[in-house]
């Protein structure tokens, strides 16, 4: 394992000092923990909501069971009650939780940036946290000035008008990161920002936007020749892992993405030979940019009688051709991935047919 | 011009502002929140000039003339009051207050300031809501409504207000006296209190939990209810909520002595009922090609609306908002009768103390009714 391979001096904790990991029973959060048992550190607090499934993490702590002390806590982020007990003795905070899926733009940035702050607040009032990890995505990055098949990196700009792509994800995302880098300059809590691509893997959808829409009966293939931002959860889980752990990248972000991307036509290929063949046109970039423009034209023309849920910044961030890299991630981190896209594409196609996630 | 803010910036804050966006002379000029976070966010995505996470600062720096209401049901006594006592009208949404008697508080303490209030009813002023409300009106079903049929339902799990529900034992909506059914059924409740006369009708619910939710350990949100109300005149009505049946009805049925009406929320449509038949095989054969007419009609209507950029989601929204600060500017009537509010709290408060755990039983509901007249 890659991450084994972290040597103990290069950290910023020692193995027995108190990790907080919130959305510990979701999908990347359980392979973090997971991840962090593996470097050693056994004094884990996970935090998780009440109603939470934890099957996954459940078998996760049996696989280490014996040689760990971790704490399962069920808790809401919105009580600042239930922050403050969070992060009680805690060094590191890895923050993983957040409202995915909520089309609602209160409702996301309720449970992404309202929660952030919460959990802010209890670590300034700790005062003891060496680092907070916070879960930031590729989504929050506006590639609309950036050159079609031009390197996407960490220094690519954020979205200015997160609100006019009209994505609630987005927004809350971007709303997220600026407070907490916020809190960062202003109370001295040192942090790292982690970008994932799409984290894909056994319980997350078959199929990602960025390949294509399914849409009355027909897939839309948008994605093309595009180069997916690919990372298996596992390879993820590792990568936030030791952003939250090692030495002297405070203040730092780190985009993660896989070894060896696949194009979006050819994972569209391996998706119907591997799990369910079905009916699929392709639409060129030009087609859906001009598309994208007139939904976006239309949707202000109407006042809204369709929402502008598909407009030219989202086809910037989703569509446009674009290039990525793990450089920073391998160079600062010692990160590599330690599923290869091979067999993380066999495992998560192999998932799909176990309806453990569907297209 | 009218100055307009909103309290409350959850959810429902963003239809209120998208549509007051359409609207003109008015502009919202204040937003606020107890959470000083959700107060800028909706500042962040739409033309509002301040936020504020004190309603007394918000009243005393705005002075809105308008205050729209969009908190949890449980503060909207004491926040609409606090508005009246402003200065400002208001408009609160659904449900309007916790009971009937804070409905009457609120109304008078209106009346007494000289001020208007109107209730977050918009699903009754939906284009296929006003025409059958005209249909009604112009006496198509031969006088006022025999027998009335009112579907409310809600589909757990689609939304992420299910979500939140379930999975949060705190959350505010299971605080509420009638819970999960004390935030929906006021829409499908208002269709039947407004063509019911009498102050007291006769009102008989059954209540339950639904074999879905107690396989997901849920053993207090009554998501099942049947409702039977009748008044002294003849009328009747069936209200039914279910987050089962499929499909998943928001409809009003209405029947009068000649024809009848029905009304489907969810597809914009108002069909006829022909009151009488035609002879012999000639009922097998005729009505159902005039019905295949009027669906026909109805998708035309639907598409022709749409072309016309008359037909967002949240149309009924806009035409009450419109119409509540036309009756402000005007001083003319507002478009929800007092009474229509006042009934469908009383209805809804028979419902809630007929189910739930500290229920009076059904029968012991009607012995009561009986005994009252």
């Amino acid at each position: 394992m890659a991450i084994m391979s972290a040597e103990s001096g290069s950290l910023i904790v020692q193995p027995n000092d108190r990790i907080l990991v919130t959305g510990a029973a979701g999908f990347i959060g359980r392979r973090v923990v997971n991840s962090l048992l593996k470097m050693g550190f056994y004094n884990l607090r996970c935090l998780t909501r009440p109603s939470s499934k934890m099957d996954g993490l459940d078998e996760v702590l049996r696989a280490h069971q014996g040689s760990t002390r971790v704490e399962v806590m069920a808790g809401n982020l919105l009580s600042a009650q239930d922050c403050v007990a969070a992060v009680k003795d805690v060094t590191v905070v890895f923050h993983l939780a957040a409202g995915r899926g909520e089309k609602s733009f209160p409702d996301a940035f309720l449970n992404s940036v309202v929660t952030t702050r919460n959990l802010l607040d209890a670590c300034v009032a700790q005062g003891n946290i060496r680092r907070f990890v916070n879960m930031s995505s590729f989504a929050v990055y506006q590639n609309r000035h950036n050159p079609k098949g031009r390197l996407l990196d960490e220094s690519a700009p954020v979205e200015d008008h997160p609100e006019l792509r009209a994505n609630s994800y987005c927004f809350a995302k971007t709303e997220q990161d600026k407070l907490v880098m916020d809190y960062g300059q202003r109370f001295g809590i040192p942090q790292v920002l982690v970008r994932p691509g799409w984290v894909y893997g056994p319980g997350n959808p078959g199929i990602h936007g960025r390949v294509g829409i399914g849409t009355f009966g027909v897939f839309l293939h948008l994605g093309g020749g595009n180069t997916m931002p690919l990372t298996y959860v596992d390879n993820c889980a590792d990568a936030v892992a030791l952003a939250g752990l090692t030495k002297g990248v405070d203040g730092e972000v780190f985009n993660i993405v896989d070894d060896d991307l696949p194009s979006s036509r050819k994972f569209l290929r391996l998706y119907k030979k591997n799990v369910k063949r079905f009916r699929s046109v392709y639409l060129p970039h030009v087609v859906t940019y001009y598309l994208c423009s007139m939904w976006e034209s239309y949707s202000n023309w109407s006042h809204g009688q369709l929402p502008s849920a598909y407009n030219r910044r989202f086809w910037h961030a989703t569509w446009k051709r674009t290039r990525y890299t793990n450089a920073k991630l391998k160079s600062r981190l010692g990160w590599k991935p330690a599923v290869p896209t091979s067999e993380g594409l066999r495992r998560h196609f192999e998932s799909c047919l176990a309806g453990e996630s569907h297209a | 011009m009218l100055n307009v803010a909103i309290v409350g910036c959850g959810k429902i804050a963003d239809d209120h502002a998208e549509q007051i966006q359409r609207i003109k002379d008015c502009q919202i000029v204040a937003v606020c929140d107890r959470e000083p976070l959700m107060a800028r966010q909706i500042c962040q995505r739409f033309p509002i000039q301040q936020h504020f996470d004190n309603l007394d600062d918000m009243l005393a720096v705005a002075k809105p003339d308008v205050v729209h209401i969009t908190t949890p049901p449980q503060s909207h006594f004491s926040v609409a009051k606090a508005c009246l006592e402003a200065g400002s009208h208001v408009y609160v949404e659904k449900p309007f207050a916790i009971d009937e008697r804070q409905v009457r508080e609120l109304l008078v303490f209106a009346d007494a300031r000289g001020l208007k209030v109107t209730a977050g009813h918009d699903d009754q002023f939906r284009h296929s809501a006003r025409l059958m409300r005209e249909l009604i009106q112009s006496g198509y079903l031969g006088g006022p409504p025999v027998h009335m049929e009112s579907y409310f339902c809600y589909e757990m799990g689609r939304s992420g207000f299910a979500g939140a529900l379930l999975n949060d034992k705190n959350y505010w909506v299971r605080k509420l006296p009638g819970g999960l059914l004390h935030n929906i059924i006021s829409h499908g409740i208002a269709r039947i209190a407004e063509y019911i006369t009498s102050e007291t009708p006769m009102v008989i619910a059954h209540g339950f939990i639904s074999p879905f939710l107690r396989s997901h350990g849920e053993d207090e949100l009554i998501d099942e209810l049947r409702v039977i109300v009748s008044e002294e005149k003849g009328t009747t009505a069936y209200f039914t909520f279910s987050s089962q049946m499929r499909p998943s009805l928001h409809q009003f049925r209405a029947y009068g002595s000649k024809n009848g009406l029905v009304m489907d929320q969810d597809q914009e449509t108002v069909v006829k009922l022909r009151g009488q038949r035609y002879v012999s095989y000639v009922e097998k054969f005729v009505p159902p090609a005039q019905m295949a007419k009027q669906s026909m009609g109805n998708a035309v209507t639907n598409v022709r609306r749409f072309l016309k950029r008359d037909f967002h989601m949240k149309s009924g929204m806009k035409f009450l908002i419109e119409s509540f600060y036309r009756s402000i500017v005007e001083d003319t009537p507002v478009p929800i009768p007092y009474r229509e509010i006042i009934l469908t709290a009383h209805i809804m408060d028979r419902i809630f103390s007929q189910i739930g755990p500290n229920a009076e039983s059904a029968l012991a509901a009607v012995s009561l009714e009986t005994a009252l007249r």
